[in-house]
């Protein structure tokens, strides 16, 4: 039972952490420190963002603050309490709540607002309290009519809105967020930061924000930076991405702006102060500065090569239409599309907009309707369709395809079975199975010693390639990737959208679903975008985002690159604002055709 | 397939059958259950048949809906039915084959069987299963076995197992579901090859769908710590049982409406 009192007294700080080290034993034996002698404080009212690699004991760290762990050296005190002292572990535990990454597996009740009444019913809050703290929660954010539905019919993003309401009803004074924002889309991410934002202003809550996202680390307060446990960087979000080498070594990346800044700063041989990077506003100031002054060295041009795809259509969609039961509304309309062979397609569509619906339709695991997905087949030198059964293996060995957080699908005893599992089902024999499984590892940066290991004991970036790499061992031309990069760490997507672009080069079409809209658009020859089940564009990423396009009527996002070169570009009237690759709007900032700047 | 199986398949409504105690729910299913196996005529099994009806009309749940629960004992129904068709060797043979023989007494009792297993799966549905929450029915269980408490059975911790168990049984279905898919696009096959292929095939869903779950328990629990949870003793509840004047109404009601088949019977026989 949870003691009932629970005050706590009046306190400005809200953790303090003095030199703490946290260490368990992994399951071989090995003694890992997952927080290597810690110290940082956090004021009351404050908004702090730990950033770090998968595994640099981000999620220790903050456990360790709401008492799921305890350090095994050190000194923590939290609301200016003794975490040691027992007395102390209700009076902490009850005034933080955590908000977990997957909003399926912290959802307890089995409707809204049992789940919300969880925590108070803990605290042995009584009625009438209860159900006014339960009304109150929901309210604010704003799932009130949800009051009575399961929660497995809510969507991402309002389940995590759940979560929160959840904490808020035991009315913490200190919220940790574990990346609790990485399984959202845009629309939903921005909702629930929105909410955080309210939250600090209207309650002073103090928010700890776990997360990859740079421009969520940008609207803390303070950043902090950890490496192998160890704390690398502490300061203000401009203090600490000052640092650009620091922070690429560290494997994370800086906001799309301050990206175009260090660039541009580096064409022209000067390096940009601290002073510049503390908003998106002062850095486009500086990099017009930059522009109008400096006489950048004409070597240093990037310019992109044009890439030349071939004209061989390897999958064809036409007229494709699906609906999931009779009486549902089509969760696909008329959606019609080919791609090429060495061409990146990407699909971008808010939730629900048939994304996963459109790409199971591309190797058969669901049929058309209507329409029909047809699939090169280059041994026999013709298409081969879908609504064939007899044809089906065939297409599955021609079109691989990988689905959202794939490293679920592993379940062998070693990484070469689960890899050979897919090219054995496809019948080939043992020595094409072993070749495949060799050349498909250094495609997604594995080497071979991993073939013996269990796939269990990986981490989870490498548990992604590998099951990545299972794919890839089936040889297919045609990849299809839905999300291929999600909840990894800044480093570990830029990785796998480096193995993408290898795999393009080798001839392999891919088509890509992706919420990264910089990404999305970087990469992609065309771009397929779906609203409601509907194609509403289909066509190059250039002419999506040009000027006369509707891609606003498609309530799509524009690349955070594009913002900063359409701010840009009221100084600087000549640049092209459709661009999608940092090295080569630095080009056209610096050497397009600058017209009267350029004399002047 | 997993889409039909009837647990934790709640449908929203407000009807009488919804808003009964969950409580007295048990109790009367439990009554309902005597009567379908006590029900041994052709009259008994027409009046249950009109009780379930009734009890169905009264729950408001669309009728499609609770048939739908049948679908995943189709198999066991027609087993048990044939098992009790072919071994029940009293009364004037029907038909014979080889060491096979239908009798008469053996298809009616077959019959009664296959149809006192469809009436439990409906009554347990519309009683149970379709119109009350899984939490109602963890809060109506642990209330139900309080007494247990004296000889030190956790009774409310098992409540709170069989509400999260259900409330995690969609989330799973959906894993299954995607877990398939992804095998599938490897090249598994679910609907074609011999028995040890297709078991072969098994493996590959359950073990990702087992790591995943446990992962999930795992997570979960630090979920529930972090919200405070400490077992049953103390906690307050959003939606504490509390009988009202109507559900005595009811619960004599539809007790009486229990006994309608074997009054029906006995009438019958009477004469």
């Amino acid at each position: 039972m949870v003691p009932s009192n629970r005050d706590i007294a009046e306190y400005k700080q809200a953790v303090k952490a003095e030199d703490i080290l946290f260490s368990y034993a992994t399951n071989s034996g090995k003694n890992v420190v997952a927080v290597d002698h810690a110290s940082l404080s956090v004021d009351k009212g404050e908004y702090v963002a730990i950033l770090g690699r998968n595994g640099s004991g981000k999620s220790t760290l903050a456990k360790m603050i709401n008492l799921l762990e305890a350090p095994d050296k050190g000194k923590l005190t939290v609301f200016e309490l003794s975490a040691d002292n027992e007395e102390n572990f209700w009076k902490i535990r009850t005034h933080c709540g955590m908000v977990f990454q997957n909003p399926d597996n912290q959802i307890v009740g089995t409707t809204v607002e049992e789940d919300v009444a969880f925590g108070p019913e803990n605290l042995s809050v009584p009625l009438p309290e209860l159900a006014q703290r339960v009304e109150k929660a929901l309210g604010y954010v704003g799932l009130l009519e949800k009051a009575n539905k399961q929660p497995s019919s809510l969507s991402g993003g309002q389940k995590q809105k759940l979560a929160i309401a959840g904490v808020l009803a035991m009315e913490p004074q200190l919220m940790i967020l574990d990346e609790s924002t990485s399984m959202l889309d845009p629309k939903a991410r921005d909702e629930f930061l929105h909410l955080v934002r309210r939250m600090r202003e209207d309650k002073g809550i103090t928010v700890i924000h776990i997360t990859h996202d740079m421009h969520e680390a940008y609207l803390a307060d303070r950043v902090i930076v950890l490496e192998k446990g160890k704390i690398r960087l502490n300061g203000t979000p401009s203090e600490v991405f000052s640092q650009v080498e620091t922070i690429r070594s560290l494997g994370l990346e800086l906001p799309k702006w301050a990206e175009l800044l260090c660039e541009v700063a580096r064409i022209c041989g000067v390096t940009p102060e601290a002073g510049d990077f503390t908003s998106e506003e002062n850095a486009v100031k500086k990099i017009v500065e930059l522009v109008k002054t400096k006489k950048p060295d004409t070597a240093k041009r990037f310019v992109k090569p044009d890439r030349e795809v071939s004209d061989q259509v390897v999958l064809r969609v036409s007229g494709l239409s699906h609906r999931y039961g009779k009486k549902e509304k089509n969760a696909l309309t008329n959606v019609s599309f080919d791609i090429r062979k060495g061409e990146i397609v990407t699909v971008i569509g808010h939730s629900g907009s048939g994304k996963t619906t459109l790409i199971s339709h591309l190797n058969g695991i669901l049929r058309p309707l209507e329409g029909k997905v047809e699939v090169w087949n280059e041994e026999e030198k013709k298409y081969i369709s879908t609504d064939k059964n007899s044809e089906i293996k065939l297409i599955r060995r021609h079109v691989g395809l990988l689905f959202q957080y794939p490293e679920y699908q592993l379940f062998e005893e070693t990484v070469e079975k689960d890899i050979q599992f897919g090219p054995k089902k496809m019948g080939y024999d043992e020595a094409t199975c072993e070749r495949l499984t060799k050349e498909s590892l250094p495609l997604v940066g594995l080497t071979e010693d991993i073939l013996k290991r269990s796939p269990f004991e990986l981490s989870g970036g490498q548990k992604r390639r590998v099951a990545f790499a299972g794919i890839l061992a089936m040889d297919p031309d045609v990849l299809i990737l839905d999300e291929p990069a999600a909840g990894l760490d800044p480093a570990g997507q830029k990785e796998i959208f480096g193995y993408i672009e290898t795999l393009r080069e080798k001839g392999k079409s891919i088509v890509l679903v992706s919420h990264d809209m910089d990404e999305a658009a970087r990469i992609a020859d065309r771009v397929l975008v779906l609203k409601k089940g509907e194609q509403v564009f289909f066509g190059k990423p250039k002419e999506l985002f040009s000027e006369g396009s509707d891609y606003i009527s498609m309530r799509l996002d524009r690349p955070c690159l594009m913002q900063t070169l359409h701010a840009l570009k009221k100084e600087l009237p000549y640049i092209d604002e459709v661009l999608f690759d940092v090295n080569e709007a630095a080009g056209s900032l610096l050497f397009g055709d600058r017209g009267e700047v350029d004399e002047a | 397939m997993m889409k039909d199986v009837s647990i934790g398949r709640y449908v929203e409504g407000n009807s009488v059958i919804h808003r009964l105690d969950p409580r007295f729910k048990i109790i009367l299913f439990i009554l309902y259950m005597v009567t379908i196996f006590l029900a041994n005529t052709t009259t008994a099994m027409i009046a249950t048949l009109g009780v379930i009806l009734f009890l169905t009309f009264l729950s408001r749940v669309n009728p499609l809906e609770i048939l739908r629960s049948l679908k995943p004992v189709v198999f066991i129904m027609v087993f048990i039915f044939l098992i009790n068709l072919l071994t029940i060797r009293s009364g004037d043979e029907i038909w014979s084959w080889w060491i096979f023989k239908i009798t008469t007494v053996g298809l009616e009792k077959a019959t009664f069987m296959a149809f006192r297993l469809m009436f439990l799966i409906l009554a347990t549905s519309i009683l149970l299963s379709l119109t009350t929450t899984p939490l109602k029915l963890a809060d109506a269980l642990e209330a139900l076995g309080s007494p247990l408490k004296v000889i030190k059975v956790p009774v409310n911790e098992m409540a709170m197992t069989i509400s999260i168990a259900l409330r995690f049984i969609p989330t799973l279905v959906e894993e299954t579901d995607k877990i398939m898919k992804a095998q599938s696009s490897r090249g598994a096959e679910y609907d074609t090859g011999n028995v040890f292929k297709r078991a072969k095939g098994y493996v590959a869903v359950l073990v990702p769908l087992f790591v995943s779950a446990f992962k999930r328990a795992d997570e979960l629990a630090v979920a529930m710590d972090a919200r405070c949870y400490q077992g049953g003793v103390g906690k307050t509840k959003l939606h504490p049982l509390r009988l009202k004047a109507s559900d005595f109404v009811w619960l004599i009601i539809l007790a009486a409406v229990a006994f309608i088949p074997l009054a029906v019977d006995f009438l019958v026989n009477m004469k």
